[in-house]
C-alpha cells in the first residue's frame, strides 16, 4: 500500500492553518476575559420574583422611601428585605384581592416566608457593610441604580472587587448629603459642584480604605 | 546515664539539673527537648516535623480524584456562564421587635455542671446560638469563662445528639410514650409509686425540685436518687465533720495574703473556678504604683499529680495522696487548730519540702485573717474537715472564706445499686450513670434487669444503651428548654432557650423538668409556664409586678435577693476532726481526677475538647497514667509504655505519660476517658478508664502497678511551636556578633522574677537583654500617621493557663479540629497555643512558667517579606493581615515565621473527618457532614468570620471582625451627629474593642486596644517596665507584649541561670561549661 499523501490543493490551507493557530490563543484569551468578566455575567442579573413587586411604582410614582422597607441600611451591615407584614401594612387595604399578592396573603397567613431570589450577591469572604456606606454620604443609586425605575430589580453594577476600589480611590464624586441618601433622582454630580462635594468629603473624613482587611476577614 | 537513642522520652538515671536548653533559659519545654531528641529537634528546626508536610499515599489518590472532580465542575460552570449560585433571601413573615439582620443578640441564661449553674451569656446570630461567654452581670461571676463553657456551644450541634424517641430499640414519639406511661401509671398510682424510682444528675433549679415534688406527691412511694460523680460530696462530708452540718465553701482569693491548697485545683477543676481565678488574678497583678510596695498573694499547693494551680504555685510541695492528708493533719496540728489530729504523725518531708513546709506553718501564722486554706474535691472529708479547722482557727471565717448551707443530700448511685433489685420503674434523666460510676457496682447490668425502664438521654451513651430495652426519649440542650439553677453562691439563675429544640416537638426535646411534670400528669406541662409559676410562687408576686420582675430577671440572668446569706457564727468540734478516718496508707497509691477538658466524661465528644492541649501534660485525645520520672526510671518506663493499674475495684491497663513535677511514689489518671462507640464518633476510643479502677465513694487507693507488653502513641503537642531563639538570633546576629556568648545576652522568652528582684529592679524584664537594635534589612513598613495602632498585652502574672482564650478563639473564628493523627504531625489548626516550660532538675522541677502565644503583629513581619503573592500584609493601624483568597499556599510566611503562630489548611478540615489513626486504619464516623440535613456544626460558625478552605494560611488576626464592627459603629454615631462640625474627629472608646481571648479570659489578663491613645490600657500596659517582647532581638517590632511573670516564693533558690543577665564573665564562663 503507498503512503499516504496530501492532496496538492491542501498545500494553499496551510498558511490558514498558521494563521488561525496564532490567532486561536487570543481569541480564547478574549472569549474567557469577555464571558467570565463580572461585567458580562453580573450585570444585568434580573431573576423572576415570586411576588411581581415593582420598585419603579412603589418608589418611583407613589414615592415611598427607601428606608420604609430596608429599615436596617443605616444601622446594620444588612439593608434588610422587609418582613410579609410590612407588605400587609397597606395591602390590607389596598388591593387586597389581586392575584398577584397571594403569595403575600398566604405567607401571612401561614408565617411562612416569601422566598425572594437574591439579586445583589457577595463572595461568602468579603464583608460589606451598608450602614458603614449611606452613614457616609454614598447613595443607594451609586451601587444599585435607578431602581425606582424599575419594574424588576436587576444588578446595575459588576459589584466585582475592581470596581469597589474605583470608588474607594476616589470617592468624591460619588458623596452627597446625608439627607438625600435615598432620593434616587437626585445627582449630586449635577447639582452640587465638585467643591461642594470636596467639602463632604473633608466633613465626614472620607478616607476610604484600601485594606484588605477591610472587607476580607 | 542512658544514651538517648529513640525518638520517644526516656529518662535519666541521674537527676542532675541539664544543661540549659535554648529556648527558653533555664526553661524546658520537655523531657524531649532537655534530651535534644531527633523528634524535638525536629519540631524546633523545621516548620513542621519530617514527613508532615508531604501528603500521604493514600492522600495523593484522593487528591487525583478531587482535581479530576474539580476540572469536571470548572467544565460545567465555565459551559453554563453561571453567576454565583442562586441563593434565596427569606425575611420573616412577621417582624421581630429590635431585631436587626446581621447583629448578633446576647442572652443571659445559665448552664449546668454538676448542679450547680455557671451564669452565661448566650450569642445568638439570626436566631443561631453561636458563641457563650460568662455573665459579667451575676453576682457569682467576675467575668469570663471557661474552655468547657465555651465548648459548649458543640454539644447543641453535637452529630452524635440523639434526635429521636425510641421504644425498645424502635423508632417511636412522645405521644406514643404518653399513651404508654398513662396505663404504667395507673399501675403504679395503685400501688403508691412502690416500686417507682428517679435516678437523675445533679440539678440545683427551684423549678427541678418542685417538679420532683410534683412527681412525689403523685406517687407517694417513688425513690429518688442522685448521681453525680463531680458533685462535692467530699467537702459535704469534710465540712459536716467539723461544723455539725454540711456546708458550702465560699473561699475569697481576692481578699487572701496566703493561699493554702490541699490538692486542690481551683482554678481549674471547681464549678466556680471562673470566680476563683478572678479573685485570685486582683491578688498577682502589678497594680503598684510603687514597686516597693508591691504585695503578691502567696500561693501554696501540696498536691500529688502535677495540678493547673499547682503550676501557679509560688511553693509547691509533691507527695502522695496519704502524705497529703498527712501534712494537712501535720499543718493543723502545729496551728494548734486541731490538737492531735489523727495522722499528723506520718507527714515525712525532707529537704526544701520541710523547708516549704515551715515556711507555710509561718505564713499562715503571720497572715492570720487574711489566710485561706483550701481542699480540692478530690480529696477525702478528713482534709476537708481539716481545712475548715484551720481557717476557723486563723480566723478566716468572715474574712476570705465564708459557708452557706450545702444543698440538702439525696440518696446516690450506691443507695441505688443497693435498692435496685426493688426497683420495677426506672427513670433515668439525663447524666450517664452506666459509664460513670464506678464500673465495679456493675450499673449498666443492673439497670438492663429493671423491666420498665424510662431514660432522657442528651446523646446517645453508655447509658442509653443500657436503657434501650425500654424508652429513650431525646433530651432538649440548656439552649433550648425553660429551666432554672443556682450558682455556687446560692443565686437562683434563670435559664431561657435561645432556639427550639433542633429535632422537633414530636421527636423529644424535653428537659428533665418537663418529663417530670409528664409523669407526674400536672398541669401545666412546658417548662416556660411551669418556671414562671414557680418563680411567681417562690417571689409572691403577681400579675403586672411579676410580669416586671420576671422581666427583669431573665434581661440580668439572676432573680435578685436569691444569694445565700453565708453563716457567721460557726464552730469546730476539733475532736471529730482529729479523729477523721485516715484514707489509705499503702505504698503504690492511685489518685483520679477530672478532667481539665472533658470533666466526667460528659464533654468528650466535642472535637474542641479533645483537641484542646491539656495545659499539664499537653496531650490532646488521650488521657494518660500520670508517673514521675523516678518511678518510670524504677520501673523501666517511658512515655506511652503501657502499664496495668490494679485497685481493689478492678484493673486497667493505661499508657504511661511522663511527668515532671509529679509526687514520686503514687501515679494519676483523668476520668472521663476509655469510652467505646457507644459514647459518641470522636469519643470513641480515646484514652483509658478510670473509673474501671474507681473504688466506690474514694478518689485515691491504694493500687499495685504493673508493667504491660506494648506501647501507646500519644499526640502531644509539647514541643510544637518550640522556638529556637539561640540559632534564630546568631544566624540574624552573625555578620557582626560572634555566635559563642551570644546566648546568655538574650533575653529568654519567658521572663520572671521574684517578688524580691522585682522590688529592687522593676525593670528587670529589660534587663534580661541589651537589644542592639539595627537597621532592617528591608523598607520598614511605614505606619505613621495611622489612626489606630492596635495592640495587645499578655500580663503573665495573672494568666494561669486555663486555655479558655485557645477555645474561645477556636469558637469565634471558625477553626476546625483536625484529629490526632494530624495533631502528632503538628498540624493542629488552634490559632492560640499556650506554651508550657517546667524550670530546675527534671526530677523535681523548682519552677513552671506558661505562656499562651499567638500571632504578634510585628510591624517589622518576617512573613510579609517572603510571600510571593501579598496574601499577608499590613494594615494602615499595624495589623498584620492574612488575606485567604490571595493565598496560594506557598507556606513561606509559615517557615520564616519566627514564633511558629500560623496555620496551614492541609486539608479542607471543616468537611473531613477528624482521623483518629493514619492511612486505612480511619475508623470514625463522618463528623463534619457537608450534606444532607445533618450539617449541624455549619451552624455554630460565625457568620463575621471566613470559612476557610484547603490550601490556605491562616493565623490569629486579633479578631478584625470586632475591630471592624466597633470602628463601623463609632463613625456611624459620630457622622449621625453631623461629622466634623459636630465634633473634631471620632473616636473608637478604648473597651469597645474585646477581642474573643480577652473576654473569655477569667483573670483578665489579655488586653487590647489602641496605642495611639496614651491613656488606653494598653499603652499603659506596654509602658510598665515589666513589659517585654518575645524576641525582641531579632528586631520584628510586636505589637503583641508580654507583661513578665513575677513570683512570690517564699524560701530562696540559687538562681537558674536566669539572673538580671548582663552577659558577663562568669556568666559566660557558666555557659560554656554546659555547651
Amino acid at each position: 500500500m503507498s503512503r499516504f499523501l496530501f492532496p496538492r490543493w491542501s498545500n494553499a490551507a496551510l498558511p490558514l492553518v498558521a494563521v488561525g493557530g496564532a490567532i486561536a490563543p487570543l481569541y480564547i484569551a478574549f472569549l474567557i476575559a469577555y464571558a467570565w468578566s463580572p461585567k458580562t455575567i453580573e450585570v444585568g442579573y434580573k431573576p423572576t420574583q415570586p411576588v411581581p413587586y415593582s420598585h419603579a411604582l412603589h418608589v418611583g410614582q407613589l414615592g415611598l422611601d427607601c428606608r420604609y422597607c430596608h429599615t436596617t441600611v443605616d444601622r446594620s451591615a444588612h439593608a434588610s428585605v422587609p418582613a410579609t407584614q410590612t407588605c400587609m401594612n397597606c395591602h390590607t387595604q389596598v388591593q387586597k384581592d389581586s392575584p398577584k399578592l397571594k403569595p403575600v396573603r398566604d405567607s401571612y397567613a401561614s408565617g411562612l416566608s416569601v422566598m425572594w431570589t437574591r439579586v445583589h450577591a457577595l463572595p461568602d469572604y468579603s464583608y460589606f457593610d451598608h450602614s458603614a456606606h449611606v452613614n457616609r454620604g454614598v447613595s443607594c443609586v451609586e451601587c444599585h441604580g435607578r431602581i425606582d425605575q424599575m419594574e424588576v430589580v436587576q444588578k446595575a453594577a459588576p459589584m466585582s472587587m475592581g470596581w469597589c476600589l474605583e470608588c474607594h480611590r476616589n470617592p468624591t464624586d460619588n458623596l452627597r448629603p446625608l439627607d438625600r441618601i435615598t432620593q434616587l433622582s437626585w445627582d449630586q454630580r449635577t447639582e452640587m459642584t465638585a467643591e461642594e462635594r470636596e467639602a463632604l468629603k473633608k466633613l465626614y473624613h472620607i478616607n476610604p480604605s484600601e485594606n484588605c482587611s477591610t472587607c476580607h476577614r | 546515664m542512658d544514651q538517648t537513642t529513640s525518638s520517644s522520652c526516656e529518662i535519666r538515671a541521674n537527676d542532675a539539673p541539664l544543661a540549659p536548653a535554648p529556648t527558653g533559659r533555664g526553661h524546658w519545654r520537655s523531657v524531649e527537648e532537655l534530651q535534644q531528641t531527633p523528634e524535638f529537634r525536629s519540631f524546633l528546626d523545621r516548620e513542621f516535623p519530617e514527613g508532615a508536610s508531604e501528603a500521604s499515599e493514600e492522600d495523593r489518590r484522593q487528591f487525583i480524584k478531587v482535581m479530576g472532580a474539580s476540572f469536571a465542575l470548572a467544565g460545567v460552570a465555565s459551559s453554563g456562564c453561571l453567576r454565583w449560585p442562586e441563593t434565596k433571601i427569606v425575611p420573616a413573615a412577621r417582624g421581630t421587635e429590635n431585631r436587626v439582620p446581621g447583629h448578633a443578640v446576647s442572652f443571659a441564661t445559665c448552664l449546668q455542671l454538676d448542679g450547680v449553674a455557671v451564669p452565661t451569656m448566650a450569642t445568638s446570630f439570626e436566631g443561631r446560638p453561636i458563641k457563650l461567654e460568662g455573665n459579667e452581670r451575676h453576682p457569682s461571676a467576675s467575668g469570663g469563662s471557661s474552655a468547657m463553657t465555651q465548648a459548649r456551644i458543640l454539644e447543641l450541634y453535637d452529630p452524635d445528639r440523639l434526635r429521636s424517641t425510641t421504644h425498645k430499640g424502635a423508632a417511636s414519639s412522645l405521644p406514643e410514650f404518653d399513651g404508654w406511661w398513662a396505663t404504667r401509671a395507673n399501675e403504679l398510682r395503685a400501688k403508691q409509686g412502690e416500686g417507682l424510682a428517679i435516678l437523675s444528675e445533679a440539678s440545683s433549679g427551684e423549678a427541678h425540685a418542685r417538679a420532683l415534688e410534683l412527681v412525689t406527691k403523685a406517687f407517694p412511694k417513688v425513690r429518688i436518687y442522685v448521681h453525680a460523680p463531680a458533685a462535692m460530696t467530699n467537702e459535704q462530708a469534710g465540712t459536716a465533720i467539723a461544723f455539725g452540718a454540711a456546708k458550702r465553701v465560699l473561699p475569697d482569693f481576692g481578699k487572701a495574703k496566703v493561699v493554702v491548697s490541699f490538692g486542690s485545683d481551683f482554678l481549674a477543676d471547681h464549678p466556680a473556678s471562673v470566680r476563683f481565678a478572678g479573685d485570685y488574678a486582683k491578688g498577682r497583678r502589678l497594680d503598684s504604683t510603687d514597686p516597693k510596695q508591691q504585695q503578691l498573694t502567696r500561693l501554696y499547693s501540696v498536691e500529688s499529680r502535677l495540678s493547673l494551680t499547682g503550676m501557679n504555685a509560688d511553693e509547691r510541695i509533691a507527695v502522695t495522696p496519704s502524705q497529703v492528708q498527712a501534712i494537712a493533719a501535720m499543718v493543723a496540728d502545729r496551728l494548734g487548730a486541731v490538737p492531735g489530729c489523727a495522722t499528723a504523725g506520718d507527714a515525712r518531708l525532707e529537704g526544701t519540702d520541710a523547708k516549704v513546709a515551715q515556711a507555710l506553718i509561718k505564713d499562715l501564722q503571720d497572715a492570720k485573717g487574711r489566710a485561706l486554706v483550701v481542699a480540692g474535691p478530690t480529696q477525702p472529708a478528713a482534709v476537708h474537715a481539716i481545712a475548715a479547722a484551720i481557717n476557723q482557727k486563723l480566723g478566716a471565717a468572715g474574712t476570705t472564706v465564708s459557708y452557706i448551707p450545702a444543698p440538702a443530700a439525696l440518696p446516690g448511685i450506691a443507695e441505688f445499686v443497693r435498692d435496685a433489685a426493688s426497683i420495677d420503674t426506672l427513670i433515668v434523666l439525663g447524666g450517664n450513670p452506666a459509664y460513670d460510676a464506678p464500673s465495679s457496682l456493675g450499673v449498666s447490668g443492673l439497670i438492663a434487669k429493671i423491666p420498665n425502664v424510662v431514660r432522657l438521654a442528651y446523646r446517645q451513651d453508655e447509658s442509653s444503651v443500657a436503657c434501650a430495652h425500654g424508652w429513650v426519649i431525646a433530651a432538649a440542650h440548656p439552649l433550648e428548654c425553660w429551666g432554672d439553677g443556682a450558682a455556687w453562691d446560692g443565686t437562683l439563675s434563670l435559664q431561657q432557650p435561645l432556639i427550639l429544640p433542633m429535632m422537633g416537638a414530636e421527636a423529644g426535646g424535653l428537659s428533665a423538668v418537663e418529663l417530670m411534670l409528664r409523669l407526674a400528669g400536672s398541669e401545666p406541662r412546658t417548662g416556660y409556664e411551669f418556671t414562671r409559676q414557680v418563680y411567681a410562687r417562690k417571689s409572691g408576686l403577681a400579675g403586672a409586678d411579676f410580669e416586671v420582675a420576671w422581666r427583669a430577671a431573665l434581661s440580668e440572668g439572676w432573680w435578685p435577693g436569691t444569694s445565700a446569706k453565708p453563716q457567721a457564727s460557726l464552730s469546730v468540734d476539733t475532736a471529730k476532726v482529729a479523729a477523721a478516718p485516715v484514707s489509705i496508707t499503702a505504698e503504690g497509691q492511685l489518685e483520679l481526677f477530672f478532667d481539665s477538658k472533658v470533666h466526667d466524661g460528659r464533654f468528650a465528644n466535642l472535637g474542641w475538647m479533645q483537641e484542646l492541649p491539656d495545659v499539664v501534660t499537653k496531650l490532646t485525645w488521650d488521657n494518660a497514667l500520670l508517673i514521675s520520672p523516678a518511678m518510670a526510671t524504677r520501673m523501666g518506663l517511658k512515655a506511652g509504655s503501657m502499664v496495668r493499674v490494679t485497685t481493689s475495684a478492678g484493673s486497667v491497663v493505661a499508657a504511661a505519660w511522663v511527668l515532671p513535677g509529679h509526687a514520686d511514689g503514687c501515679a494519676s489518671l483523668a476520668l472521663g476517658y476509655g469510652r467505646g462507640a457507644a459514647a459518641g464518633r470522636l469519643a470513641d476510643g480515646c484514652g483509658f478508664d478510670g473509673y474501671a479502677v474507681m473504688v466506690p465513694g474514694a478518689f485515691s487507693s491504694a493500687c499495685q502497678f504493673a508493667k504491660d507488653s506494648g506501647s501507646y502513641d500519644f499526640a502531644h503537642t509539647q514541643d510544637h511551636g518550640a522556638i529556637n531563639q539561640f540559632d534564630t538570633t546568631v544566624s540574624a546576629l552573625k555578620p557582626n556578633v560572634p555566635a559563642d556568648g551570644a546566648a546568655e545576652r538574650l533575653g529568654g522568652l519567658v521572663r520572671e522574677a521574684t517578688l524580691g528582684e522585682y522590688r529592687d529592679h522593676p525593670d528587670f524584664a529589660k534587663h534580661r537583654v541589651h537589644v542592639v537594635h539595627r537597621l532592617s534589612l528591608w523598607e520598614e513598613t511605614n505606619l505613621d500617621g495611622a489612626k489606630f495602632r492596635w495592640a495587645m498585652s499578655v500580663d503573665l502574672s495573672t494568666c494561669t493557663g486555663c486555655s479558655a482564650c485557645v477555645t474561645a478563639c477556636q469558637a469565634e473564628n471558625n477553626i476546625p479540629i483536625v484529629g490526632k493523627a494530624m495533631v502528632k504531625r503538628g498540624r493542629e489548626m488552634q490559632w492560640m497555643r499556650i506554651d508550657r516550660y517546667f524550670k530546675g532538675p527534671q526530677g523535681s522541677p523548682t519552677g513552671f512558667a506558661i505562656q499562651p502565644v499567638t500571632c504578634m503583629h510585628c510591624e517589622n513581619a518576617p512573613c510579609e517579606q517572603v510571600c510571593p503573592v501579598a496574601a499577608t500584609v499590613h494594615d494602615d493601624d499595624g495589623l498584620n493581615v492574612m488575606v485567604y483568597n490571595r493565598c496560594v499556599g506557598t507556606r513561606y510566611c509559615s517557615n520564616n515565621c519566627p514564633y511558629k503562630v500560623r496555620r496551614f489548611n492541609f486539608f479542607n478540615y471543616h468537611k473531613r473527618t477528624p482521623d483518629r489513626e493514619e492511612g486505612f486504619l480511619k475508623t470514625q464516623p463522618e463528623y463534619y457532614i457537608s450534606e444532607g440535613p445533618d450539617r449541624w456544626l455549619q451552624l455554630q460558625f460565625n457568620p463575621d468570620v471566613t470559612v476557610r478552605i484547603r490550601g490556605v494560611m491562616e493565623k490569629c488576626t486579633f479578631c478584625v471582625q470586632r475591630i471592624n464592627r466597633a470602628r463601623i459603629e463609632a463613625k456611624n454615631g459620630w457622622a449621625q451627629k453631623g461629622g466634623s462640625a459636630g465634633s473634631p474627629d471620632w473616636k473608637v472608646a478604648d473597651g469597645a474593642i474585646v477581642t474573643a481571648c480577652q473576654q473569655a479570659c477569667p483573670s483578665g489578663a489579655i488586653v487590647f486596644g489602641d496605642l495611639n491613645d496614651p491613656n488606653s490600657k494598653v499603652s499603659r500596659l506596654h509602658r510598665q517596665p515589666t513589659s517585654y517582647q518575645m524576641l525582641e532581638e531579632i528586631n520584628t517590632k510586636t505589637r503583641l507584649r508580654y507583661v513578665a511573670r513575677v513570683t512570690n516564693p517564699a524560701i530562696e533558690r540559687p538562681a537558674a541561670n536566669d539572673g538580671h543577665g548582663h552577659g558577663t564573665p562568669g556568666q559566660d564562663a557558666q555557659n560554656k561549661e554546659h555547651s
